[in-house]
């Protein structure tokens, strides 16, 4: 079987020193598919985004990227190693253009001006909203067209893996399921995406392999065939639900 | 008469006050990128003086071929600065608070340690242009104003072009406008907020320069004054907004020396102090600010 990608070997974390969110975490995401991570809240799934991403840092465990090492890289240095990350959070920068919050992602690359050219055509080309409002202030924007900047930007480096939480979130319907397509479509032309999302339908049908998260700690994990019948589904989220009530 | 000193006391303010703006700019950026309230700005123009006044004592410099140089040795101390302490403060769960105790403190021992190495007498730079004079009129202008507005205007033109057309200027604005968001597109926040610290301490020593050319004499402690007129200026035109500074710095200045003309000196600072209170009384995040900023 091929090196994934990224792996996460028994990987804690910990906020404010002591407070452990991650407790064990074992993941392996494979390279041009889909990896969705489910769970309920507080189950750690954004945490393990930011840990990949290097925003917070592995206690213990190990964390590779190409079989390499990158537990002691910081967040800057894991987006030059190709891992881009669009959080849950606006990402946007509000007074800036589209374009220059665009071309803030090709900081990596900045005095190469013909791949800079080169990247923003590609991204025009995939988003084409974003080239007729290259010159509208973000802020003008709509939360839904925000989020196609944000992921638009993490594309421009042409990263190998791509994380991203919760993208739909308080995003409009049409929105969401034009974001959904595009996370199928960046897997079918070979790219890898991370994908954290609380709408566990729609997360199971667009990844290829998932892994369900519970207080820190993995809990079940399968292809989308695996957890393709209703009635699994129902399964996990009426557990869920009881664990909100129990808990 | 009375046309001709209020046309005065304008243009003195304009002038004045795009010089008082680099004040609030560098003051500002330092705020918004760093959250970190530098109150020993003051101490930092007031060394520039110093600076520009020993290198013309020792090595003959004007004050004009000083100020390239300023910047840069302010510049680094502004990089090493960052590194021994700022990033500490930066770093805190308030960096606000911490930033002004520390900052205080630091503002007190500059001033303390000028005394002890400059002792309290009043220096001046020693250069002459000449006409000293030109008359427009009733209207009179020191040429030494006219040449520091020239010097003003072109390092508000440099920074508006870095700040606007330039990646790590671009860059920096990001960080002030969303600093978490910042780290995901690659930048190390770290070197950006160094290199701001360090252009911010830069302005700081060149409008130090700028303010000895103008005003004929300076000591260890009028340090404070500048301080408070930054804050002022920031307060005006909105915290952490690079061009909410410059119309700050403006609409103080012209306030401040309209009032030199018409009423009194000492009267300036209070009309400074009544339209800041003004200002946040009708708008409290500032001309420019924006209620999202914390």
């Amino acid at each position: 079987m091929a090196e994934p990608l990224i792996r996460m070997d028994g990987v804690h974390v910990a906020y404010n020193g002591d407070i452990m969110v991650l407790q064990g975490i074992d993941l392996d995401i494979s390279r041009g598919q889909v990896t969705g991570i489910i769970g309920p809240n507080g189950a750690g799934k954004s945490t393990v985004l930011k840990t990949i991403f290097g925003l917070l840092q592995v206690k213990s465990g190990s964390l590779s990227l190409n079989g390499r090492d990158i537990s002691r890289l910081k967040a800057h240095e894991r987006a030059l190693e190709g891992i881009a990350f669009v959080p849950q959070n606006r990402a946007t920068f509000a007074d800036l253009s589209v374009e220059d919050n665009l071309l803030l992602g090709c900081w990596p690359f900045r005095r190469d001006k013909a791949r800079i050219a080169r990247a923003l055509e590609s991204v025009y080309a995939r988003f084409p909203i974003l080239k007729e409002k290259r010159r509208d202030m973000a802020r003008s924007m709509s939360g839904g067209q925000q989020r196609f900047v944000e992921i638009a930007r993490a594309l421009i480096v042409e990263p190998d893996v791509i994380l991203l939480d919760e993208p739909t979130a308080m995003i409009a319907p049409k929105i969401s399921k034009e974001i959904y397509a595009l996370i199928r479509q960046l897997a079918d032309d070979g790219a890898t995406v991370v994908l954290v999302d609380q709408n566990v339908r729609q997360c199971v049908n667009v990844s290829d392999r998932l892994y369900v998260l519970e207080l820190g700690r993995n809990k079940a994990q399968g292809s989308r065939d695996d957890f393709a019948s209703d009635t699994q589904l129902r399964d996990l989220v009426a557990e869920w639900v009881n664990y909100k009530i129990d808990h | 008469m009375t046309a001709d000193l209020l046309l005065q006391g304008l243009i003195n303010g304009l002038i004045l006050g795009l010089i008082y703006s680099l004040i609030g700019l560098s003051l500002n950026i330092i705020f918004g990128v760093l959250r970190v309230v530098n109150f020993a700005h003051g101490e930092f123009i007031i060394l520039g003086a110093y600076a520009a006044y020993f290198l013309q004592r020792l090595l003959g410099l004007s004050p004009f071929l000083a100020m390239p140089v300023i910047f840069v040795m302010f510049a680094l101390i502004g990089w090493a600065l960052y590194f021994v302490l700022v990033k500490r403060l930066a770093r805190s769960d308030d960096p606000e608070t911490a930033s002004l105790l520390v900052m205080f403190g630091l503002s007190i021992t500059l001033g303390a340690l000028m005394l002890f190495f400059f002792e309290a007498d009043a220096r001046s730079l020693d250069y002459m242009l000449e006409p000293p004079f030109l008359m427009f009129g009733n209207i009179v202008i020191p040429t030494t104003r006219l040449v520091a507005l020239a010097i003003t205007l072109v390092i508000t033109g440099i920074t508006a072009w870095f700040l606007y057309r330039t990646f790590p200027g671009k860059a920096l604005r990001a960080v002030i406008m969303n600093r978490s968001a910042v780290a995901t597109v690659g930048i190390d926040v770290e070197k950006l907020s160094a290199m701001t610290f360090g252009i911010g301490l830069g302005f700081a020593g060149v409008t130090g320069v700028l303010l000895a050319m103008i005003f004929p004499a300076f000591s260890p402690f009028a340090g404070a004054d500048y301080t408070l007129i930054g804050f002022i200026i920031i307060v005006l035109g909105g915290l952490g907004h690079p061009i909410g500074a410059l119309v700050g710095g403006l609409l103080f200045g012209v306030t401040e020396q309209v009032t030199v003309v018409l009423a009194d000196n000492s009267v300036a600072l209070l009309v400074g102090f009544a339209l800041m209170i003004a200002v946040i009384f009708f708008r409290p995040s500032g001309l420019f600010g924006r209620q999202q900023l914390r």
